[in-house]
């Protein structure tokens, strides 16, 4: 039992995160996508045995497959992220379901794999060919080139050339969101995996990431409604970048770090517009809407430090 | 004010309209109790031709006369003329002799209204689509009242057919309903039962007719199922625009309240006027109040992860139609493989749209004499937006036949005559996939960005044949929902039947000059 006044104090007061019914990611109510038991599967012909709780990627990752199930979007499930499924490039064939995604279908018994027949090939490489359309390809001007995910898994799956092309019309082209001093938004590079905003609010609980729009017109954005990420209420945790498989998100500090160096070729140069430069010299490194909120939710103990009365 | 009571009565007047005829149904009805004449009047719902309405319908013991839009002057002369105990019959378009106490709308042998039969579709048109006095007087029981006497019973009647679920909107739409119901009821947790009408489709007016002209059975066979599945609640889910519909169904729950013993809640519950809230797990979503609503990830369905993450019973309307006629045990009509009748709704070149009943081993073709074509028609779209481009319907109305002949099962028949570039329809259905799609998934999102791109590659000279089959195949077998599985249909169909038109398209032509004229 402590008896330190000011621990207790901040116990009476509001919580400090938002509260989770106040988190409105955009999403949707997902169930859980692993098998409640252990199952016995054939993956391209070889038994494995999976662990309750357990995938059909994880079977697939733990033999050697004939075929390379990509599973861009997927992430490492005991972290609260995914399986959003949203890729489809970890399709794979079954005798029982026919064509279905790996990373989200749960393994059920006696079920058999394969993961190099002409229907799976052609899903994933297609969904990657897919992905890749709607991609600024720069990779030479881009932070992430030689760390990429996306990059990583089309030199796995030998594109050589994208079936349908690249983005390429400068025009067409989002702005760059590089109003946050420590976070860096290029959404032509976002692939909608989700990971960021399942980061930001069943990771972090900050509420501040979320899915908005529909159709092509799908991006992310932010829970306040704001457009930039130096008005969102970000707390600059970096969780987001860190899970981010492109260049979308990315850390002020390396946006430039991989590009190639030939002098006026840079990251912000790759995309037509810039947006929020105006915070570049501010004083204050936090987001204006964070400060605002703290004076509401912050325990009261450290009321004094943070107005400066002390 | 309209007589709540209407069947028997004699001499009658039925002023039968949908949503879109309504006011005009109501300004008729007004004309007839304004006047002298001593007849019982009530506003019914639409019979499912909505390009005939609104639908007069002057009865006097066992005959019946239809008359199609008539003047106010018109309806002076039938209420006078039923003042005398006669039945006007001049410009009617058909009078029936029949049964003075039919419950089902008396049709003639011809004409439009004889087309298919009237099973679900019965007392739409005919009887006071709320009086639960009616409704109560025509049987011994409410399938509620039967559901709380023998839970056990209702649950085994369901589960044991081989009844097909109805339309794009329900959980189990073209498989098992048994299976639907075995695992909601084994599946742990508090089930709820939804009944998905939100069809923005405007051209599936199947679920709305229902809702609009016999809500009571609806809510009444939902309300039963909820009891024999033990769910806790029941939520019907329409479109927002639809407001007919929400207030029928409204009253419907009420007063079935009023009149039966269970305690199990009865809510309304809107969603957006979008094609994909539609979708069974954008319902969902919708019905849990998300403000972005987006497909949910499959499997588990919604019979194990619905509203809330509990068990939950999704059917449309239609299916709760056809349960209905299970549990009324009355033995289902048409083909064993997809037992019952389906609503199929037909719309010519103006979007003219007449709702029929066909059992399922009858052919759409049957179908057609709904409508009056002036010019014929060349193909038709079977299964709504995302229907399938057929040159016949000489294809049966069960799920396996229209599957088979690679058409849609969303209960649509959409004539097309010379007026219609198929090149140019796949291409517009291509852009709504493209627009109205929730972005969720990659093939879905950026398949149907480059299946436009690729079908403006036809119009550029570029008829890329294997490629557009390879992504339609693609977002046909790898999406997240309905939405993006069906999306391509349209193009691989149109592709299927009407090839010469792409190559025509390739080379500049366009064979009925439609897509030149810009």
């Amino acid at each position: 039992m402590s008896t330190d006044p000011i621990w207790e104090r901040s116990h009476d007061d509001e919580p400090d995160v938002p509260l989770a019914e106040d988190i409105a990611p955009g999403t949707a109510n997902d169930p859980d996508a692993s098998s409640r038991e252990r199952v016995t599967i054939t993956v391209d012909g070889e038994q494995v045995e999976t662990e309750a709780g357990a995938t059909l990627l994880d079977a697939c990752q733990a033999v050697e497959t004939s075929g390379d199930v990509l599973a861009l979007c997927s992430y490492d499930e005991n972290s609260k992220i995914g399986p959003r499924s949203e890729c489809r490039t970890c399709m794979v064939e079954t005798e029982q379901h026919s064509v279905i995604p790996s990373c989200s279908f749960p393994p059920r018994d006696g079920m058999t794999v394969y993961t190099d027949t002409e229907m799976a090939t052609e899903a994933r490489d297609v969904n990657l060919d897919l992905l890749l359309s709607n991609h600024n390809l720069l990779c030479t001007t881009c932070g992430k080139n030689g760390r990429c995910e996306l990059q990583d898994v089309s030199i796995e799956n030998d594109v050589v050339e994208p079936r349908y092309g690249v983005m390429h019309d400068r025009s067409e082209l989002e702005p760059i969101d590089d109003s946050s001093p420590f976070i860096q938004i290029d959404r032509n590079k976002c692939i909608l995996c989700n990971r960021c905003v399942e980061a930001c609010n069943d990771v972090q609980v900050e509420g501040v990431l979320r899915m908005e729009g529909s159709g092509e017109n799908t991006r992310i954005g932010f829970q306040n409604g704001m457009e930039t990420m130096m008005e969102s209420t970000c707390v600059s945790c970096g969780h987001c970048a860190t899970v981010c498989p492109t260049g979308a998100l990315l850390e002020q500090g390396l946006v430039d770090a991989t590009t190639l160096p030939v002098p006026g070729f840079t990251h912000k140069t790759s995309a037509e517009g810039i947006i929020g430069e105006e915070y570049d010299h501010q004083s204050t490194q936090r987001t204006p809407m964070k400060s605002e909120l703290e004076t509401q939710n912050e325990p009261k103990a450290s009321e004094p430090s943070a107005t400066g009365e002390d | 004010m309209a007589d709540e009571k209407i069947i028997c009565e004699t001499p009658a007047v039925r002023v039968s309209a949908g949503s879109e005829n309504h006011r005009r149904g109501l300004e008729l009805l007004h004309e007839v109790d304004e006047s002298e004449a001593t007849v019982t009047t009530a506003a019914v719902g639409s019979v499912g031709y909505v390009g005939l309405e609104p639908l007069v319908i002057a009865s006097v013991e066992g005959k019946t006369a239809f008359f199609s839009r008539p003047s106010i002057e018109q309806v002076e002369t039938i209420a006078t003329t039923l003042d005398d105990e006669t039945v006007p019959t001049d410009e009617a378009m058909a009078v029936v002799e029949h049964d003075p106490a039919t419950a089902s709308l008396p049709t003639p042998e011809t004409g439009p209204l004889g087309v298919g039969f009237r099973h679900v579709l019965g007392s739409c048109g005919w009887l006071a689509p709320t009086s639960i006095e009616e409704y109560t007087e025509l049987r011994d029981d409410l399938f509620t009242e039967r559901a709380e006497d023998d839970p056990e019973n209702v649950r085994g009647d369901v589960m044991g057919t081989n009844l097909r679920g109805r339309g794009r909107g329900d959980a189990s739409g073209d498989v098992s309903v048994a299976e639907e119901w075995t695992t909601v009821y084994e599946t742990p947790g508090d089930p709820i039962v939804v009944v998905n009408g939100n069809e923005s489709d405007d051209h599936a007016d199947g679920d709305r007719l229902l809702l609009e002209s016999a809500p009571i059975a609806v809510v009444d066979v939902a309300l039963a199922s909820a009891i024999a599945l033990d769910a806790t609640d029941v939520v019907i889910y329409t479109n927002e625009t639809e407001t007919l519909a929400c207030e029928r169904t409204q009253e419907a729950a009420a007063a079935l309240d009023d009149v039966s013993d269970t305690d199990i809640p009865v809510r309304v519950v809107t969603g957006p006027d979008e094609y994909k809230a539609g979708e069974p797990t954008m319902a969902l979503e919708a019905i849990e109040g998300n403000h972005r609503i987006e497909a949910r990830r499959q499997p588990p369905g919604p019979s194990e992860h619905g509203v809330d993450g509990r068990p939950t019973l999704v059917h449309t309307p239609r299916t709760f139609a056809q349960i209905g006629m299970i549990l009324e045990e009355t033995s289902l009509r048409g083909a064993t493989s997809d037992p019952g009748t389906r609503l199929i709704t037909v719309a010519d070149d103006d979007s003219t749209l007449a709702t029929v009943e066909l059992p399922t081993d009858a052919t759409l073709d049957s179908a057609v004499s709904a409508v009056e074509l002036e010019n014929g028609w060349n193909g038709a779209c079977v299964g709504g937006v995302f229907g399938g481009l057929t040159r016949t319907l000489d294809v049966p109305a069960s799920a396996p036949g229209l599957s088979g002949a690679r058409l849609g099962t969303n209960g649509v028949v959409e004539l097309l005559g010379d007026s219609t570039c198929m090149v140019a329809l796949a291409g517009e259905r291509a852009k709504f996939a493209k627009e109205m799609n929730c972005g969720r998934c990659v093939p879905c999102r950026e398949g149907s960005k480059q299946l436009v791109d690729l079908l403006r590659t036809v119009y550029d000279g570029e008829y890329k044949r294997g490629m557009l089959r390879e992504l339609a195949r693609v977002m046909r077998t790898t999406s997240l929902c309905g939405f993006g599985r069906d999306a391509s249909r349209p193009v691989t169909t149109a592709m299927d039947e009407f090839e010469t038109e792409f190559t025509a398209h390739a080379k500049g032509n366009c064979p009925t000059g439609i897509c030149n004229q810009s």
